[in-house]
C-alpha cells in the first residue's frame, strides 16, 4: 500500500530548495541524482505554507478561518483579503464583504497551559455570528510546538456544532520550507473532512479548474472561455467557490490547475480516491504554455481533435499581434524571478517574444523543474539558475553582474537598480491564455522603452547592500550542496 | 493577556517591533524566527497602512534564521549566529536587532549570549527578547522604547533646552504617521524648537542615542507609552507632558501649542505669533468654501488617539453632530479610558457622542449597525467599509486598517491638516 502523502513536499524525492549555478550544471546534476538538498547559512525571510493554506481558501462562501496562533499569524491574510475584495468588485458586488477572520491570540498563558479553550471559544463565536457551513482551523508554529491537539479538540467541537463542517489544517510553519506545502495541507484536510473519499455520480463534461487566491477575474474568464471552447464545464475551486462547489470535486470528468504548484498534489489525490483523470502541465502563460495547457486538458476529455482547431485560429487571431510585440523585444536579455509555476511560465514565455533568458530564480528543483531547464537549456543555452524562495540579495548581486534589459518579477529590488520591471503576479489584471498574452508583452515592451522612473530613483535610492556584496559569490551562503 | 478577535486590527509584538524598527534609518531587524514571520509581520503593519513600507529592509530583504523542524527539536543558536554574521557582512546597517519570534520563545533558545558575542566585537546588535505571543503591535512600540533606553540611549554631556521628543505617534500603525511627524515639526520649528520624530527626514540610531539631551518628552497619545516615559526620566531625568490625541484643526493644534509652550516656558510673544499666522492660515482657506460640504451626523471606529481627534475636529471646528465613537485598541488601564472619555466628552457647543470600547470587528460592526440614531458619515478603517456600504452612508477611509488609498506624506493631524481632512470629506451630495 502506498504511503500517505503528509502534505510536506520537501518527502518527495529529488526536490531541492537552495542551490545555485549554472542552468546546465544544474540539469546533469539532477540527471545523475547529485543535486543535493542543502541550506543557506545566511538567509532572508521566507513565506511559510500557513500563508498559503489560509489564501487559498479565504473566498469562500459562508466559511469562518480561525487561526490558532499569536495575532501576528494572520498578518499576510491582508493580501488574500484584498484579492478578495478586489474580486467582489470585478465580479459585480456592489456589498463588498470582509472575511471572516478569528485568532484565537494565543499568549503567555496559552504557551504554558495550552489554547484548547481558546479554541473552542473562537468556534463558538463562529458559531453563534455567521453560523457557517464551514470553519477552517488552521495550525501556527506555536499551537504546534506547544502541541495543541487541534484534530480532537475540531472533532469534539464538530459533535457540539453538527450543522458546521469544521476543517482542521496541519501548516505549522516549521514542517516545511516549501511555502506550497501549504496549498497540500488544505486540500489534504479538505479531502479527509468533506470529500471523505466518497465517490458521487460523474458529470460526463465537468472540469475541475484549481485556482490560487492569485488569479485575477480577467484570468478565469479567459480559462473558462477556453474551456467552454472544447466543451467543458467548469468547477472553478476554490478560489470564489462554495461548499457546493467543492462537493462536486468527485464528480467531475478531470481535473486541471492554473497554478502548477496548486492543487498538483491533490489532482493525484483524487485519481487515487475518485479515479478521476487529471492533466498537469504548465501554467498557461505564453503561447507555448497555453497551447501546452490547453491541449493538456483536451487530451485528458478526449479533445484532441477540436483543440487543435481552436489552437490554429487562436494562433490566427494573435500571432500577428506577438509579432509586434516581437518586433519591440527580440534580443533582449531577461532576469526572472517568481514562484515556481510563474517563474518557468515568464521564462517560456519571453521565448514567443524572443528574449534571452540571462537568470532565473525559482523556489524549488524537482522533476518538474528538470522537463522546463531541460528545454530552457535547449533554447537559451546557459543560463545563471538561483534556486530560493526569494532571497533578493543574491538576486541584486546577479543582477548587478549580469546586466539585464529587464527584470520579470518582484519588481522592488530590480527597481532600485534601475532596471525595467514587470510583475507576472498580478491578481487584479490579465495575465494568462492568450489575450492575458498580449497584455503582458505589451507591459514588457512599455517598461522597456519608457524605463523613466526606474532610472530615476535607482539614482536616489540604494538598497541595503555594503558595495563589498556585489564583489562576492552570490552563493557563498549555500552550504552543503 | 490577548483575546479572541475577529479581524485583528494588525499584528503580534514581533510585528510592532519590526515596523517600529523600520521606520528608523539603516537599522536592520534580524528575526529569529519561524519561516513566515517576515512577510507576516511586515504585512500585519506596514502592509495595511496606505501601501508603502520600509525602503530599507522588510519582508522578504530581512535577515531571518528561518527556524525549521531541526531547530525546533535542537535549537537555533548556531543558525542564529551565522544569521547575524551575514546580516552584518551583507547589509550595510548602522545598528541591528535580533527579534525573538514565538518558536524561538518557546523552545528557550538563549539570544542574548549570541547576541553577546557580537557585541564584543565591537558590533551594535541588540537582543529584543520579547516573543511574538507576548502582545499586540502596540505593546511593540513600547518594547522598542524599553529597549532603546535599557541599552541604547547615552546619557547626555550637555542637555539642549530647545530641543524635544515626540513619542505616542507609532509608525506604519498610524497610517498617516510620517505627515502627521512634519506637520508636528513644523510647528514646533516655528516655535524655535528642535524635534527629534525619530522616523523622519533620516533620523537614525545616533539621534536614538542623544535623544537624553532633550528639554521634554511631548506625548501624543492617550495611554500609550507610560511606562517608558516614567523609566526614561528616571534614567536621564528628561519629563514628559501627554497631550492626549493626535491635535486636527485649528482649536486643539493651539491648546496643543500652548501646553508644549507653557511646559518649556517659551516666549509669550512669539507664541501668540504663530497661533495667529496658523489660525489665520486655515480659517482664510475655511472661508473660501463655506456650505460645500453637507452637513453629517458622523460616526468614527478607529485607534483612540485618531478617534479623538477626528471626533473634536469634525464637532468642534466643523459643526457635524458625533453620534458614535467606537475605540479600536485594548486599553487596560481605567485612568486611560476616563481620559479618553473626558476628551471625547467635554466638547464645546455638540452634545457628546455614545463610546463603545471594542477591538473584535464584529462587536465594531455590531456598534455600527445596530446604533439607533441617523448616521451619515462613517470615519473608519478599511474593515468598516462593509458595513458603511451596508447602510449606505459616506464614509473615509482615515484609521488603520487602511488599504483604500496610498498614503506618502498625507495627514489630517495638525493646521494644514485639517484642511486636507476636510478636503477629502467632499462629497458632492
Amino acid at each position: 500500500m502506498a504511503v500517505q502523502y503528509s502534505g510536506v513536499r520537501e518527502s518527495r524525492d529529488g526536490r531541492v530548495n537552495d542551490f545555485g549555478g549554472s542552468s546546465e550544471q544544474a540539469q546533469k546534476k539532477f540527471e545523475g541524482k547529485c543535486l543535493k538538498r542543502a541550506d543557506r547559512s545566511f538567509a532572508q525571510g521566507l513565506q511559510c505554507q500557513q500563508i498559503n493554506s489560509m489564501a487559498c481558501l479565504m473566498s469562500l462562501e459562508d466559511s469562518v478561518f480561525i487561526s490558532h496562533s499569536p495575532q501576528g499569524c494572520v498578518g499576510c491574510t491582508i493580501m488574500a483579503v484584498d484579492m478578495f475584495r478586489v474580486g467582489q468588485a470585478h465580479r459585480g458586488e456592489k456589498l463588498i464583504k470582509n472575511p471572516r477572520i478569528i485568532v484565537t491570540n494565543l499568549d503567555q498563558k496559552s504557551v504554558v497551559f495550552g489554547g484548547e479553550q481558546k479554541l473552542r471559544e473562537s468556534v463558538r463565536k463562529a458559531v453563534e455570528r455567521y453560523n457557517p457551513k464551514l470553519i477552517f482551523v488552521y495550525a501556527s508554529c506555536a499551537s504546534g510546538i506547544i502541541g495543541d491537539d487541534i484534530d480532537s479538540i475540531c472533532q469534539d467541537l464538530g459533535d457540539e456544532y453538527p450543522d458546521t463542517t469544521i476543517v482542521p489544517i496541519h501548516c505549522e510553519g516549521f514542517k516545511s520550507k516549501i511555502c506550497a506545502s501549504g496549498f497540500d495541507a488544505a486540500f489534504l484536510s479538505i479531502n479527509k473532512y468533506i470529500l471523505k473519499k466518497e465517490k458521487k455520480e460523474t458529470i460526463p463534461n465537468l472540469i475541475n479548474l484549481f485556482a490560487p487566491t492569485t488569479v485575477s477575474y480577467a484570468d478565469q474568464k479567459e480559462m473558462e472561455r477556453m474551456l467552454n471552447l472544447i466543451g467543458a464545464e467548469v468547477n472553478y475551486i476554490p478560489f470564489y467557490s462554495s461548499l457546493e462547489k467543492i462537493k462536486r470535486i468527485p464528480q467531475a470528468a478531470a481535473s486541471t490547475s492554473i497554478c502548477k504548484v496548486f492543487a498538483d498534489e491533490f489532482m493525484k489525490t483524487l485519481e487515487e480516491d475518485y479515479g478521476i483523470p487529471y492533466s498537469h502541465t504548465v501554467m498557461p502563460i505564453g503561447i507555448r504554455n497555453t497551447d501546452k495547457w490547453y491541449r493538456g486538458i483536451a487530451k485528458v476529455i478526449g479533445k484532441e481533435k477540436e483543440v487543435e482547431e481552436i489552437i490554429a485560429k487562436e494562433h490566427e487571431r494573435i500571432e500577428p499581434l506577438v509579432a509586434k510585440i516581437r518586433a519591440r523585444l527580440e534580443g533582449k536579455r531577461v532576469f526572472i524571478c517568481g514562484g515556481t509555476g510563474r517563474s518557468f511560465a515568464a521564462a517560456a514565455l519571453i521565448d514567443d517574444f524572443g528574449m534571452k533568458l540571462v537568470g532565473l530564480e525559482t523556489p524549488t528543483y524537482d522533476a518538474d523543474a528538470q522537463v522546463d531547464v531541460e528545454y530552457l537549456n535547449g533554447i537559451h543555452k546557459d543560463f545563471v539558475i538561483d534556486i530560493a524562495n526569494m532571497q533578493p540579495f543574491e538576486q541584486v548581486n546577479l543582477v548587478k553582474k549580469l546586466k539585464p534589459d529587464a527584470f520579470i518579477g518582484v519588481p522592488d529590488w530590480a527597481a532600485k537598480l534601475g532596471i525595467p520591471t514587470t510583475h507576472v503576479l498580478d491578481g487584479k489584471r490579465p495575465t494568462m491564455g492568450y489575450d492575458g498574452l498580449l497584455y503582458l508583452g505589451n507591459k514588457i515592451a512599455d517598461q522597456l522603452s519608457n524605463p523613466g522612473f526606474n532610472k530615476k530613483i535607482a539614482e536616489h535610492v540604494k538598497l541595503p547592500y555594503r558595495d563589498s556584496w556585489y564583489e562576492e559569490d552570490a552563493f557563498k551562503y549555500i552550504i552543503g550542496d | 493577556m490577548s483575546f479572541v478577535t475577529e479581524n485583528p486590527r494588525g499584528g503580534c509584538v514581533l510585528s510592532g517591533i519590526n515596523s517600529v524598527l523600520a521606520a528608523i534609518d539603516h537599522v536592520c531587524p534580524i528575526l529569529h524566527s519561524g519561516p513566515g514571520c517576515c512577510m507576516q509581520t511586515t504585512a500585519a503593519e506596514q502592509g495595511q497602512s496606505g501601501h508603502k513600507h520600509a525602503c530599507f529592509v522588510s519582508g522578504v530583504s530581512l535577515p531571518s534564521s528561518n527556524m525549521l523542524e531541526k531547530e525546533v527539536v535542537f535549537g537555533g543558536a548556531n543558525k542564529l549566529r551565522t544569521t547575524i554574521q551575514g546580516a552584518i557582512d551583507i547589509i550595510d546597517a548602522q545598528a541591528y536587532f535580533v527579534l525573538t519570534g514565538c518558536t524561538a520563545g518557546i523552545i528557550g533558545d538563549d539570544v542574548q549570549s549570541v547576541v553577546d558575542e557580537f557585541t564584543e566585537k565591537g558590533h551594535k546588535v541588540y537582543a529584543i527578547d520579547t516573543p511574538g505571543f507576548a502582545g499586540d503591535s502596540l505593546l511593540g512600540y513600547e518594547t522598542v522604547w524599553n529597549t532603546f533606553i535599557d541599552k541604547v540611549i547615552q546619557p547626555a554631556t550637555k542637555k539642549k533646552a530647545d530641543l524635544v521628543n515626540i513619542f505616542g505617534i507609532v509608525p506604519y500603525h498610524d497610517p498617516f504617521w510620517a505627515g502627521t511627524l512634519e506637520e508636528i515639526e513644523r510647528i514646533l520649528n516655528k516655535l524655535g524648537l528642535k524635534v527629534n520624530t525619530f522616523f523622519t527626514k533620516h533620523q537614525g540610531i545616533d539621534v536614538i542615542e542623544h535623544c537624553s539631551e532633550a528639554a521634554l518628552n511631548i506625548i501624543i497619545n492617550p495611554w500609550l507609552f507610560k511606562g517608558p516615559a516614567e523609566k526614561f526620566e528616571k534614567k536621564f531625568g528628561v519629563p514628559s507632558i501627554r497631550f492626549p490625541f493626535i491635535p486636527v484643526g485649528a482649536t486643539d493644534t493651539t491648546r496643543f501649542v500652548r501646553e508644549v509652550a507653557s511646559s518649556l516656558k517659551l516666549d509669550d510673544a512669539l507664541v501668540e505669533k504663530v497661533i495667529k499666522e496658523e489660525e489665520d492660515y486655515v480659517y482664510s482657506y475655511l472661508a473660501q468654501s463655506i456650505g460645500q460640504l453637507s452637513w453629517k451626523r458622523f460616526a468614527v471606529a478607529g485607534d483612540a488617539s485618531n478617534a479623538i481627534a477626528i471626533t473634536r475636529y469634525l464637532a468642534n471646528d466643523y459643526s457635524f453632530s458625533p453620534i458614535l465613537v467606537v475605540i479600536t485598541e485594548n486599553i487596560f488601564r481605567p485612568e486611560d479610558k476616563e481620559r479618553i472619555i473626558k476628551e471625547i466628552s467635554e466638547l464645546e457647543y455638540a452634545n457628546p457622542p455614545k463610546i463603545v470600547f471594542a477591538s473584535d470587528q464584529w462587536e465594531i460592526n455590531k456598534a455600527i449597525r445596530e446604533e439607533p440614531e441617523d448616521i451619515s458619515l462613517l470615519v473608519g478603517s478599511t474593515n468598516e467599509k462593509e458595513v458603511a456600504l451596508e447602510k449606505e452612508i459616506q464614509y473615509l477611509n482615515a484609521t488603520f486598517p487602511m488599504n483604500e488609498r496610498l498614503v506618502f506624506n498625507r495627514t489630517y493631524s495638525g493646521y494644514r491638516g485639517s484642511l486636507t481632512l476636510t478636503e477629502d470629506l467632499y462629497d458632492n451630495l
